[in-house]
């Protein structure tokens, strides 16, 4: 045994907790079920890709480990050794074409979590160095951001002062402004790099005359997507830090579903109770809506506008409801796509694919379903609350000629504040 | 040892050291995965969530077609699982009826009974025909897969003529196979029914905390 299978069955063991004992075991019946669940078998109909093929690669290594039949009988169950080929085809079935939705698990009778086994293979192949190389460097600027912040302060803060001039022009309030470090303020505004995740949401904090600075840091965490979780508890740390100096009573993260995500699931985890709750963007934009301190003007977006689910904030995360209450407040002509909601199907990009852009065909053939999607709908505007998949919808829309224009809830919202 | 004996032997002796280890196996396998620390995740939904519900609905599920877009889609797979399953779950049945109350197994309830095992039996026959040869199905077979089909096909096999004759040289084959069966699956693939019972309360648990069902 080669010395970087050796530590890869180490990694292996070390995550063999009860969650991936379970769907590593014959919960499985292979009954290929899940098969028509998956964007990226309906993308090419190769059954090597079907969520039970790909999650039996690494099972049958477990099962050769840990099953009693498979142990004294390899080959009557399908079990494997480790071998660095193996652990190479496990880089594009983990990475590459496994999205980690959870639409295969809602359509499996057997209730098989196929994100459990795909992050223990995912963590085992960053462990060994075989993770995609952009993902680390991401996981790791973001930490070495945090390290020296001080030297990214001043050119933030000088952009930010850029943002803060349209801000005022556009809300026309020349007080209008976009803070940061203030201490005390009701709300930390966690956004991405990008405008579009700050502008729109100053505007509507502006409006609903809220409290609240903006963080230094982004709201992304790729560590999730390698299946670290000691990188990702350190990116998690700076916002947790951040929030716990400013005195916050509130952490608001931008529409960007893996960070939804894990702050609200993995944060309680990692780092018990906080002083301070943390939600998403949508869910307080929701709250603004519903309780009057916005209000919004339908015709302000008068084209046909459908909303993509996504997989992070609404099958994994509840988060399905609140923005089509936002949206059938902002727009004039609002239109779902069929499937939607927790049975929605995923862009074809998510979990860290769409930063790989060696795999962008892949990304591409995998949102064929979500095209066909929203072409039936007819829909010109299509709103989504992940960056992530605002990202692959519009390279999607150029791709199969959809003639979309691709916007979060914000824009939309902010666009249509009375 | 007279038929009599032997029919008495496999009926209740064989049965019981069968079906204790049968409990002994699931027994450590279970302990096995109980050991294991669960990593569950933290926090719950603003909205207002039911955890009881959601693990319900998560268990119910398994009866209703409809609630799952691959089983609406793939309505005679569920169809043929249903019918495999009310047969494994009668053939099983009839194994405690027969020795234990055999008074309620009349004429007419031998019929039902061998009418559902036989179901089974065919719908047996679809799923290794569909294991052959559908793709998806075919790129993830297993030996095991085919040899757990074949034996219970056997099995179903001897059942019928064994419930609806009660012929005794039947009824201490259907016996003696079910007590070999009950040794075979704690520890083949057969077992996920077992692991079914975890798996949907931890899907119901998550999502009901989550807030998605």
């Amino acid at each position: 045994m080669s010395e970087i299978v050796k530590r890869a069955q180490e990694e292996l063991d070390k995550r063999y907790n009860r969650l991936v004992a379970l769907n590593a075991s014959s919960l499985c019946t292979r009954c290929g079920l899940c098969a028509d669940s998956c964007h990226f078998y309906l993308a090419n109909g190769d059954p090597e890709v079907a969520p039970a093929a790909k999650t039996e690669r690494v099972r049958s290594v477990y099962r050769r480990q840990h099953d009693w039949l498979s142990r004294l009988f390899p080959n009557f169950t399908g079990a494997r050794e480790l071998t660095e080929d193996e652990l190479d085809a496990w880089v594009d079935i983990a990475f590459r074409y496994c999205t980690m939705c959870e639409r295969c698990t809602v359509n499996c009778p057997m209730g098989v979590d196929t994100p459990v086994v795909m992050g223990a293979a995912r963590g085992t192949l960053t462990a060994i160095g075989k993770a995609p190389e952009i993902l680390v460097q991401l996981a790791d600027a973001e930490i070495a951001r945090a390290e020296s912040i001080d030297i990214f302060k001043d050119m933030l803060k000088e952009q930010i002062g850029f943002l803060e001039e349209e801000l005022r022009e556009e809300t026309g309030d020349p007080e209008a402004s976009i803070p940061m470090e203030k201490e005390g303020s009701e709300i930390l505004y966690v956004a991405l790099s990008g405008a579009h995740t700050i502008l729109p949401a100053a505007k509507i904090f502006h409006r609903a005359g809220v409290d609240w600075t903006l963080s230094f840091f982004e709201a992304s965490n790729y560590a999730v997507f390698l299946g670290d979780m000691k990188r990702a508890k350190a990116i998690a740390q700076r916002i947790i830090d951040e929030a716990t100096r400013l005195q916050v009573s509130e952490v608001v993260i931008t529409e960007c579903g893996h960070a939804v995500f894990s702050y609200r699931w993995s944060t309680p985890v990692w780092f018990g109770e906080l002083p301070f709750r943390i939600r998403s963007l949508i869910e307080v934009i929701h709250d603004y809506v519903r309780d009057g301190r916005i209000q919004l003007d339908q015709t302000a977006n008068p084209d046909p506008i459908t909303f993509h689910d996504s997989c992070n904030l609404s099958r994994k995360s509840g988060l399905a409801e609140q923005p089509r209450a936002v949206l059938e407040s902002a727009a004039a002509d609002f239109r779902e796509m069929t499937p939607n909601r927790e049975k929605a199907f995923c862009c074809g990009a998510g979990s860290g694919l769409v930063a790989v852009e060696e795999w962008r065909d892949t990304r591409l053939a995998a949102g064929r379903p979500k095209a066909e999607q929203i072409r039936n709908t007819g829909a010109r505007v299509v709103v989504t609350s992940c960056d992530n998949c605002r990202h692959q919808l519009g390279d999607l829309g150029e791709h199969y000629g959809l003639e979309i224009e691709v916007k979060n809830l914000a824009e939309v919202t902010a666009r249509a504040l009375c | 040892m007279n038929h009599e004996t032997l029919l008495e032997f496999v009926l209740y002796d064989l049965q019981l050291v069968a079906l204790t280890i049968f409990v002994l196996l699931y027994a450590i396998k279970i302990r096995q995965l109980l050991m294991l620390p669960l990593p569950l995740e933290g926090g719950a939904a603003d909205q207002e969530t039911s955890t009881g519900r959601a693990v319900a609905v998560s268990y119910a599920s398994i009866l209703s077609p409809l609630a799952m877009e691959s089983t609406r889609r793939h309505w005679r797979r569920w169809a043929v699982f249903a019918a495999y399953h009310i047969g494994i779950l009668v053939a099983i049945t009839a194994t405690f009826t027969i020795p234990f109350t055999p008074g309620l197994m009349t004429q007419s309830v031998r019929r039902v009974a061998a009418t559902a095992i036989a179901l089974g039996l065919v719908a047996g026959f679809v799923k290794i025909y569909w294991r052959l040869t559908l793709p998806e199905l075919r790129s993830i077979s297993q030996p095991d897969d085919f040899f757990g089909l074949t034996i219970l096909q056997v099995w179903f096999a001897i059942a019928i003529p064994a419930v609806l004759l009660n012929h005794p040289g039947w009824l201490v084959v259907y016996f003696v196979m079910t007590a070999l069966l009950l040794v075979y699956v704690p520890v083949s693939k057969i077992s996920h029914y077992i692991y079914w019972f975890f798996s949907r309360y931890l899907f119901g648990r998550r999502y009901g905390r989550r807030g998605v069902l």
